[in-house]
């Protein structure tokens, strides 16, 4: 199982690469991160009630805090701060 | 009929808690709510400075009763939210580097506590709260500094079983509340806040702000351990914890019957997905000793518990008997291990105790050091 080691938002929050312990690194930009964002308030609750989240061409990432050993909360420039990130989550988006 | 805009431009004229800035301009005013000619307003403060912020609430709600058609105004502080502190969402990342935003949740240490542990099960009434108290006399013996939070907020177990009628103290600092003592271990139970017998009837959002409260704003001081019984289950309280204590591994707790392994399984199972690596199995009510003839029944079956543990692979970290001794000290709230040190009971959940606290200086197996995140 592979394991985050590395998390870092940068270019001005435009990119998040994550380094993980199996010598992968990812890279994955702001507005992925946001137009895939799990938080309930993009997925609804069901694959009918998911949203399509579009005009973020410009969004950026300005945290980056811990959930537990197990996730990340990513907060956006626009004010989105609901979606959590877990190890597999974030991978599943790099493929 | 009054309307929100006409309640924010007679707020213009009030400077906002920077005292500058107008209110309506301060981002600091929310929950506007107006009903039959009455208006309900809250203002967002640092809750430090509540004291100094009191004029400026004053002057919010005289402002908003001379509004023509008022029948009354109630402005009421509030703690800042992370939101309205940030005020306009900051152009780009750099300029919050100097000012990490504040929410409400976190997963960061707790200061002066090393290690968060769980004790939990998927069933209820396995014995997880007797062997998470003398989990935790037993690692005091072992001479490390212990706490113990009671989690189960609609049962908490922990006043009784640690003999506690007290109510806790406010520290020094007038925000925390100062744990109460017994068996040289440091507790903190929601059962100390309220009377025994009445029910806390609380929906998701309650339980996730009292555990936090009953994690955080707890002077628990300098621990070595702090040893968290959980209820049963894998809900509201199990998610908050992993979420918001950064747990170096959970005891899962179970009778050797099939009916309660079922539930370990999901247990165990939950702390998987959420990256909590486990200290391992408790076998519970493992055999009865008959007091008068000396014969053993295996009650619940036996060594489902451990079989169990072989099989996902999880360390097994020992067996207590059913036995009489442990119930009565339990509900005298004497914990065995500290009132029958000697007996093979004590000696049981010691043992327990010893390979937890031996797996904490190598960490569980399957724990790994949480990623560097950085902000550039």
């Amino acid at each position: 199982m592979f394991w985050p080691t590395d998390i870092t938002a940068m270019e001005r929050g435009r990119v998040l690469e994550v380094a993980f312990d199996d010598g992968r690194t990812i890279r994955l930009t702001a507005e992925r991160l946001r137009v895939e964002s799990p938080s309930a308030e993009v997925q609804g609750h069901s694959p009918s009630q998911k949203r399509t989240v579009t005009g973020k061409e410009r969004v950026a990432i300005v945290g980056v805090e811990p959930i537990g050993n197990y996730a990340v909360k990513i907060i956006f420039d626009d004010g989105h701060d609901t979606g959590i990130y877990t190890w597999e989550y974030l991978r599943k988006l790099a493929t | 009929m009054v309307s929100r805009d006409e309640v924010m431009a007679a707020l213009a004229p009030v400077p906002g808690p920077d005292g500058r800035t107008p209110l309506p301009e301060s981002g600091a005013v929310c929950g506007v709510t107006i009903r039959d000619g009455k208006v309900f307003a809250a203002i967002a403060i640092d809750p430090a400075r509540a004291k100094a912020m009191e004029p400026m609430r004053a002057r919010a709600e005289a402002a908003i009763r001379a509004i023509s058609g008022v029948a009354g105004a109630v402005v009421t502080l509030t703690a800042e939210s992370a939101r309205a502190a940030a005020g306009a969402p900051p152009a780009h990342g750099h300029e919050t580097d100097a000012q990490p935003r504040r929410h409400g949740r976190s997963s960061e240490p707790l200061p002066g506590v090393k290690h968060v542990i769980a004790v939990a099960s998927g069933k209820g009434g396995v014995g997880k709260s007797t062997v998470a108290c003398n989990l935790a006399v037993g690692l005091v013996k072992l001479g490390l500094a212990v706490g113990v939070l009671d989690a189960d907020l609609f049962g908490p177990s922990m006043p009784k079983l640690f003999g506690i009628g007290a109510k806790p103290s406010l520290a020094a600092d007038g925000q925390k509340l100062v744990p109460l003592e017994s068996c040289g271990v440091k507790i903190m139970s929601i059962g100390f806040l309220i009377e025994e017998g009445a029910p806390v009837i609380w929906r998701g959002p309650m339980v996730m702000s009292a555990l936090n409260q009953l994690l955080r704003e707890v002077e628990w001081g300098e621990l070595d351990v702090l040893v968290v019984d959980m209820p049963p289950g894998t809900g509201d309280t199990q998610l908050t914890m992993a979420q918001n204590a950064p747990l170096a591994g959970a005891v899962i707790v179970s009778t050797p019957q099939d009916l309660a392994l079922i539930d370990a399984r999901r247990g165990i199972a939950m702390f998987g997905q959420v990256k909590v690596p486990l200290i391992g199995v408790v076998e519970n009510m493992s055999y009865f000793l008959c007091p008068h003839c000396g014969e053993r029944t295996d009650v619940f079956s036996h060594g489902g518990a451990r079989k169990e543990a072989e099989k996902l692979g999880v360390p097994f970290l020992g067996e207590v008997p059913l036995d009489t001794a442990i119930r009565a000290h339990s509900d005298d709230g004497r914990p065995v291990v500290a009132s029958m040190p000697e007996s093979p009971q004590a000696n049981a959940l010691l043992e327990i105790a010893r390979r937890v606290a031996d797996t904490l200086v190598v960490g569980a197996p399957g724990a790994k050091p949480a990623p560097r995140i950085r902000v550039l």
